[in-house]
């Protein structure tokens, strides 16, 4: 397994926010992510990154048979795990030129000195081309200034210059325009494709439409801290149908049947297991 | 040790003309006659001077003409690697190499160590040395006026432009001694030229003072760009001022970076008299260990729709100190001015400390100023996300304070300076 998520309780400051998260994602597999607002997703992907906000209270994650939560974010990083920030942070003055040929050194295993700027800016080149990108955000700084849709865009130029192992997209699609969604997606299918099988990718997302262009094999949904409903493909359709209504009542019930009895429970599609 | 005798010695041995030997005997009076600046005073109050000994200084009066020893790699490193016009290195106040342009000799410029000015141009020289500063402004202008040896005198006629920089790099050498460069830098009407003064030593192993003096003068329309870039060692203790005139519509842009030495104190002035004129005032500075920088800068409009635009950027780590002092003077003369001062500093542990003090003196009505100062401490949100990208925190920081400084770097065209710059942060950064 690749990415096994056991029981995850994380807490910011003094509020609870995931509830005892468990996942497994491996490479090879696509999982979509879908859950209303607050529900935990963003919080799931920091978390997993080891942003020092967040403050993991029990549960463990394996990545690659290692523990992962002992690893500062930088090792996870160059150990192949990424994530496209739903909202990435403005560094003033820090070209992404820089910055990206400092961070492709360090997955790469160059210690000492960086990756030659020859052969960097031709993997730059091509990766701004493959997503349709204007050349000039290179001399721009990490963005600053960056619209809604260049800054997810500039997230997938790093994601595919950094070739991660797993990856998490929080929202990528948010933001973007139709045809922008469709680009990304294809630079996620290509990246996916010439990983061979080596590469998993965890897509947090609100809508069906992005789910569509990168199909994924599973879907869940985080409700309130927990992972509440797994499924195929289809789950998003019905979910966005739907709403989170039907699920929102259905774990009421479990959570008095729980508060009552304590045990594993389901209702209608719901689960929720009490460790 | 510092005396009237050395003040003679060193008068005797560069065999100056009776003019400035008296200049030098006038300026011991005042300094034997002034107090120490008293702690009380405003400007020295966050500047603790009492472990200074001015009386155990060494003053540097040996040997006679130029000297050939060899300078140590730092110090060759020192001058940096930018294209230049010409190079002036002096040790410990004497020159050991001096090179210029014959492109730029054909056109008069003059760029020579003082001493040798003084002899060969003395009417120049003459005109303008101490016009700009007075010995009896302070303790430390008057023992500078008395014991100075070597330094630079570059003079630039009337509508040359000098596109290549000129370089004079500073070795101080002898742990104990006082030493006292100074620079006068006269640029005719609409001439152009830039040039760097860059200071270093190694650390010393006690108590060595540099009490250096910069004289700019921009005739009308001149453009001048001044780099002061100093990387003393330890236990050096700086008392500079850097002082410009400017003429009717000239332009000054300097830049002051400032790494080294134990006690740094730097009065960096504009004085805008010529309407129309423009100067621009960066400032680079990085902290650590137990270093003490204060810079005090004054833009002094005397004249009509003249600019003055300050950017004083400073890191701090470690237990080290950073005060900035920043005045604004539009004297009732300086209508329809404009004049900006922007002060940030960046702090990289709990430790070290920054102060900022904007001031304003304004004497005329019809004006546009802004001021504004900004201590912020490391992002650990920045961190974090270049971390996620695979960067050591030791890269990261290194970016983050690369990217705070970049917008004093983005302003000067001098990409060797920027590299240098950027080493020596990297270095300080090393040690975090
Ligand atoms: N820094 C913070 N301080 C306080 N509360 C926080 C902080 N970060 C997250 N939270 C809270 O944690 C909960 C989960 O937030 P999270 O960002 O993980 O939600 P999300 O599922 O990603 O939502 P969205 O769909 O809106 O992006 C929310 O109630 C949020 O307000
Ligand atoms: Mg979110």
């Amino acid at each position: 397994m690749d990415l096994e998520i056991r029981d995850l309780h994380v807490q910011v400051e003094e509020k609870v926010i995931l509830k005892g998260v468990n996942l497994t994602v491996n490479k090879g597999e696509v999982h979509a992510l879908m859950g209303p607002n607050g529900s935990g997703k963003s919080t799931l992907a920091n978390v997993l990154m080891g942003n020092p906000f967040y403050q993991v209270m029990q549960g463990d994650v394996l990545y690659k048979g290692e523990d992962l939560l002992a690893m500062a974010p930088d090792e996870r990083a160059r150990k192949g795990l990424f994530i496209a920030f739903q909202y990435p942070v403005a560094i003033p003055g820090v070209t992404m030129a820089s910055f990206l040929r400092t961070a492709v050194s360090a997955r790469r295993g160059y210690s000492k000195e960086l990756i030659p700027v020859g052969e960097f800016q031709k993997i730059l080149r091509a990766k701004i081309e493959e997503l349709k990108m204007d050349p000039a955000i290179t001399g721009r700084y990490i963005n600053e200034g960056f619209s809604g849709g260049e800054k997810k865009r500039a997230e997938i130029l790093q994601m595919a210059l950094l070739e991660p192992e797993i990856a998490i997209m929080d929202e990528t699609d948010s933001g973007l325009d139709i045809d922008s969604v469709k680009i990304v997606a294809d630079g996620v299918n290509r990246m996916f494709d010439a990983a061979k099988g080596q590469m998993g990718i965890l897509v947090i997302t609100h809508y069906s439409r992005v789910l569509h262009y990168i199909k994924p094999d599973y879907v869940h949904v985080i409700f309130d801290g927990r992972l509440v409903v797994s499924g195929g493909a289809e789950l998003a359709e019905e979910l966005e149908r739907s709403g989170y209504e039907g699920i929102k009542s259905q774990v009421d019930v479990i959570h008095s049947e729980v508060a009552a009895s304590g045990a594993v429970r389901r209702a209608g599609k719901v689960f929720w297991v009490v460790h | 040790m510092i005396s009237r005798e050395a003040v003679e010695a060193i008068s005797a041995r560069t065999g100056e003309p009776v003019w400035m030997r008296e200049q030098r005997l006038a300026a011991w009076g005042v300094y034997e006659s002034l107090p120490l600046p008293d702690p009380t005073q405003e400007e020295w109050r966050r500047t603790d001077i009492s472990g200074l000994r001015l009386d155990a200084l060494r003053a540097l009066v040996d040997g006679t003409g130029p000297v050939a020893a060899a300078l140590p790699p730092r110090a060759a490193a020192l001058a940096g690697g930018e294209e230049r016009a010409g190079l002036l290195v002096q040790r410990d106040g004497r020159t050991v190499q001096h090179v210029l342009d014959e492109a730029a000799q054909r056109q008069g410029v003059l760029f020579l160590d003082l001493d040798q000015a003084v002899r060969q141009a003395p009417d120049l020289v003459r005109e303008h040395f101490l016009s700009v500063i007075r010995p009896d402004e302070l303790k430390f202008r008057a023992l500078h006026a008395a014991l100075r040896t070597g330094g630079t005198f570059l003079y630039v006629p009337p509508g040359v432009e000098v596109t290549l920089p000129l370089v004079t790099s500073t070795w101080l050498n002898t742990p104990g001694a006082g030493l006292f460069p100074h620079t006068l830098l006269v640029a005719g009407e609409g001439s152009k030229v830039t040039f760097l003064d860059v200071f270093g030593s190694d650390g010393m192993s006690r108590q060595t003072v540099v009490s250096n003096a910069a004289e700019l003068i921009l005739r009308d329309g001149a453009q001048v760009r001044y780099v002061a870039f100093q990387d003393w060692g330890a236990n050096v203790w700086e008392f500079g001022l850097i002082r410009a005139r400017l003429g009717r519509d000239a332009a000054l842009h300097s830049l002051i970076v400032a790494f080294g030495g134990s006690l740094v104190k730097t009065d960096i002035e504009s004085k805008l008299e010529g309407p129309g004129s423009q100067s621009e005032m960066l400032g680079l500075y990085f902290g650590d260990g137990t270093q003490h920088f204060d810079f005090h800068t004054l833009q002094e409009h005397l004249a009509p729709h003249t600019l003055s635009d300050l950017l004083y950027k400073g890191a701090v780590k470690d237990r080290a100190r950073t005060v900035f002092a920043g005045l604004i003077r539009v004297h009732p003369g300086g209508q329809k001015t404009n004049a900006f001062q922007s002060n940030r500093n960046l702090i990289l542990n709990t430790g070290a400390k920054s102060d900022s003090i904007p001031k304003l003196e304004i004497m005329a009505n019809d004006l546009r100023c802004t001021h504004g100062s900004a201590t912020s401490r490391l992002n650990d949100e920045h961190l974090f996300y270049l971390m996620s990208r695979g960067l050591t925190r030791r890269q990261a920081v290194q970016m983050v304070v690369d990217g705070f400084f970049a917008e004093v770097f983005d302003r000067v065209p001098l990409p060797r300076l920027g590299e240098q710059m950027q080493q020596e942060i990297g270095r300080k950064i090393a040690e975090l």
